[in-house]
Order: structure tokens, then sequence, then C-alpha cells
């Protein structure tokens, strides 16, 4: 970037001036290169997954295979006691009461170790497992509510393909009840006009019966007024004497 | 090598030079803390037991006495690791020295006294009257309660040493039997030898009690005056 600055300077500052030739601080800053070799922190080397092979829990396996070539398997341990030895008699090293103690001390280390160093290994193996267990299932979980998201997507698609079913159904129930609601006006158009002709109808009949009534109450009383007192008399003594004559019939009937 | 029984409680100095600083850093170099997710199996159970410390610890507090957290959990550890390092043979123990331990108790102590009179001036006044004294009692109590407040450091302090000097030095008086029992009785050693194992798994308690007992209090304290 400071090289482009440079560049940029140059070139407003003496814009006549455009010959590379000229631009010597600017070429020399850019023909330097930075950032082309490889960063060395990255890729972090794997570390190794167990620790170094130890004999006895305190001396590296490394030392007894250097010693192998010259004195065997035994060398070490010779090599060892002699040590322990000279310090000894040499009283490089003094028994002391504290050696009484500090031998106590180890050994109570050592029967520890040996009791309950298998134990305590597999729990700290089940916290790292337990731990790694956690983070796993939480990866699982979100990836099972992916996966369920994308299938409920996919069944919705398909959903979508099939909606014509839908319309279909509900096309034919809007034309259902239209049909319905037509014939059942159609129905109440014809009822109305039925209403209104049986009411011309009924009025008809009853300006019949009531000129009928009228006309026989009319004719009946002109006949009665018509029948005067003579022929009324003179119709009596005739019903009278046809009644003597059919009862004198009568009477000789069934003496036949 | 030892000429008294006291010598182990030399500060150690090699031509002049205190080495006691060395000791004292030392416990750090075991504690190993790591930003991997899964660790070796002692890293993991350090981890394991300073969660579990700490929640036991700091649960009792309100929000401003969890702000004394990490130096509760570094006191605790401290002394605990000093102890228990301290176990093993020709090692000194920094904390048998009545200075450092002085050193430890007073300043954190005095914080919690002064930070109780600060924020909470008559809450930590009133500590020094117990509810339901009969009236008469009451100016004999009050000096009572100074006094045992003035006591506090002194008996952090002095329960440590004593407690942690105490055992070393019973276990340096019970090898030196043992030597010489060796040469005259061979089964009086043997008896002198179980005791020594004894007395080294009850050091091993001991010395993560008192660790923990003295965080405990300063906890205590804390809590008093939050």
């Amino acid at each position: 970037m400071l090289s482009r600055v440079v560049l940029s300077a140059t070139a407003t500052a003496a814009p006549s001036l455009k010959n590379a030739a000229f631009l010597g601080p600017g070429v020399l800053q850019a023909t330097r290169t930075f950032h082309t070799g490889q960063p060395h922190l990255a890729p972090v080397p794997p570390l190794p997954e167990y620790g170094g092979k130890v004999r006895h829990g305190l001396i590296p396996e490394e030392f007894f295979q250097y010693l192998y070539p010259k004195t065997g398997v035994t060398g070490p341990y010779v090599l060892g006691t002699g040590l322990i030895l000279y310090a000894l008699s040499k009283e490089i090293y003094v028994i002391t009461g504290e050696t009484i103690t500090g031998l106590a001390v180890i050994g109570l280390y050592i029967f520890g170790i040996k009791k309950f160093g298998p134990s305590v290994a597999a729990f700290a193996d089940k916290l790292n497992e337990q731990k790694l267990a956690r983070l796993e299932e939480a990866k699982q979980a979100s990836i099972k509510q992916i996966q369920d998201a994308v299938d409920m997507e996919k069944a919705q698609q398909a959903l979508v393909q099939k909606r014509h079913y839908l319309f279909d159904v509900q096309r034919n129930n809007i034309a259902l009840a239209m049909e319905v609601t037509y014939r059942e006006r159609l129905h109440r158009v014809y009822k109305e006009v039925k209403n209104r002709l049986d009411y011309q109808i009924s009025v008809q009949n009853m300006m019949r019966r009531k000129e009928q009534e009228h006309m026989i109450n009319w004719v009946e009383k002109h006949v009665v007024q018509s029948i005067s007192a003579q022929q009324e008399k003179e119709t009596i003594a005739k019903c009278i004497a046809d009644l003597k004559l059919l009862a004198k019939k009568a009477q000789a009937q069934p003496v036949m | 090598m030892n000429q008294n029984l006291f010598t182990s409680f030399n500060v150690p100095v090699i031509l002049g030079i205190p080495l006691v600083v060395l000791i004292i850093l030392f416990p750090i170099t075991l504690i190993m803390p790591s930003n991997k997710l899964i660790n070796n199996r002692l890293s993991s159970l350090q981890q394991w037991l300073v969660q579990l410390t700490l929640k036991q610890m700091m649960m009792v507090h309100t929000n401003k006495g969890r702000t004394w957290s990490l130096m509760l959990l570094a006191l605790i550890s401290f002394i605990a690791l000093n102890n228990l390092l301290g176990l093993t043979p020709y090692a000194f123990t920094p904390t048998t020295q009545l200075s450092m331990n002085l050193g430890m108790a007073i300043p954190l102590w005095a914080a919690t006294v002064f930070m109780g009179l600060r924020f909470k001036t008559k809450a930590s006044l009133a500590h020094f009257l117990p509810q339901g004294t009969p009236v008469p009692l009451i100016p004999m109590l009050i000096i009572i309660e100074t006094i045992s407040l003035f006591i506090q450091p002194m008996a952090l302090a002095v329960r440590l040493t004593a407690n942690i000097t105490a055992g070393h030095l019973l276990m340096h008086l019970l090898g030196d039997t043992a030597l010489t029992l060796m040469s005259i009785y061979m089964s009086s050693s043997t008896i002198t030898i179980i005791i020594i194992i004894l007395l080294i798994t009850l050091e091993l308690g001991v010395a993560l009690i008192q660790a923990y007992v003295f965080t405990l209090l300063v906890s205590l304290y804390l809590h008093d005056n939050s």
C-alpha cells in the first residue's frame, strides 16, 4: 500500500514526468516484494497423542535403548545400583531420619498411584468424553433440525402440486350452491305468481257465488210475492183434495 | 545433613541467594491452563477440580463478593499445592513460615473489613453486637467483639503455620526415632514406620483441609462484609 501511495504522490508532484526512470523511490519499493514466504505457524503441527514411554515411571525408554548395544538388557540397572551404592558408601547421601520418612512417603505415593491410578484415569477420560458427547449431541440436534425443516419444505412443495384438487372441489361446491339458490328463487317466483292467480280465482268464485245467491234470493222473494192469497187458498185446497185421493188409493191398495 | 530438628524450617539460601523465591514460585508451574477443547488427563482433572471448588466456594456470595473469585481460588490452590509439595522428603514448605502466612492473612482480612466499612458501614458495625443481648452486657460485649475482630488475621496465620509445622515436626521426630530404633529393636522400628505411614495420610488430609479452612474463613469474612 505504501508503494502505491509513493507512486501516486510522485505522479501528482510531477505530472509531466510520467517517465519510469524518474520514479526512483516508487520503483525501488515496487520491486521489493513482501509476504511471499509461507506462514510458519499455520497449519499447526499435530501434537502427539501419548507421551514418551517411561520405564518405572521415571526413566525414559530411550536411555535403555541407548545403553542396549553396549551393555545389553541389564546395563542400566547395574549402572543405577552402582551409583546408589557409591553414594551410600561414600556418604554422599547420608541416611538420616529423613530417609525413613522419605521412603515411607514415596512408598505411600506408589501404593496410591498403583491402586487408584486406573480409576482416576478412567474418570478423566470420562470427563473428556462427556464434553465431546455434549458437543456431538448439539451438532446432531442441529443437523436433525435442519433435516426436518428440509423434509417439511419438500412436503409443502409436493402439496402445492396437488392444490388443483382443492380448487376443483371448491369450484364444484360453489356451482352447486349457485344452482340451489337459483332453483330456490325460481320456486319462490312460481309460488308468488300462483298466489296472485289464486287470489284472482277465489275472487271470481266468490263473486259468482254471491251472484247466485243473490239471484236465488231474488227469485224466491218474487215467487213468494207473486203467490197471491187467492192462489194460495186454491193451491192448498187442491193439495188437500189430492192428499185425500192418495189416501183413498193407499187405503185401497193394501186391501188388495 | 540435619544438625537439629529445626533445620528443615530454615529458609533455604545458597551462597546468599534466597532460593525461597523459586520454591514459592514452583507450584504455579504445575497448573497447566490450555486453550484446547480436549486436554490430557492431568489438565482435564485440574479443570474439573477448579470448576468444582469454584462453584462450591462462590455460591454463597453476592455479585460483589464474587469479584473475589479469582483471589480465593488462587489462594486455595497456592496453599494446597505448597502444603502437598512440602510432604515430599527434603522439601521446604513456605507455609511453615509465619511471615508468609501473615503476609497472606492480614491483607485479605483487612480488605474484607475495609470493604464492609466503606460500602455497608451500618451493617458491618452492627456485627459487633449480636442480636438479643441483655442491655447491661452491651459495653463488655462490644469490647469482646472488637478483640475478636482484631484477632482474626492472627488466628488465620497462626493456625496455618502451627498445623503444618506441627505435622512436619512430628514426621521428623518419628523418622529419627525409627532410625535410632532400627539398631536396637527392629520390631518397634517397624511399628514406628507404620505410625509414620498413618501420619503421612493424616498430613495429606491436614494439608488440604488447612487450605480449605483458610480460604473458607476469608470467604466468610467477605460474605459478612460484602
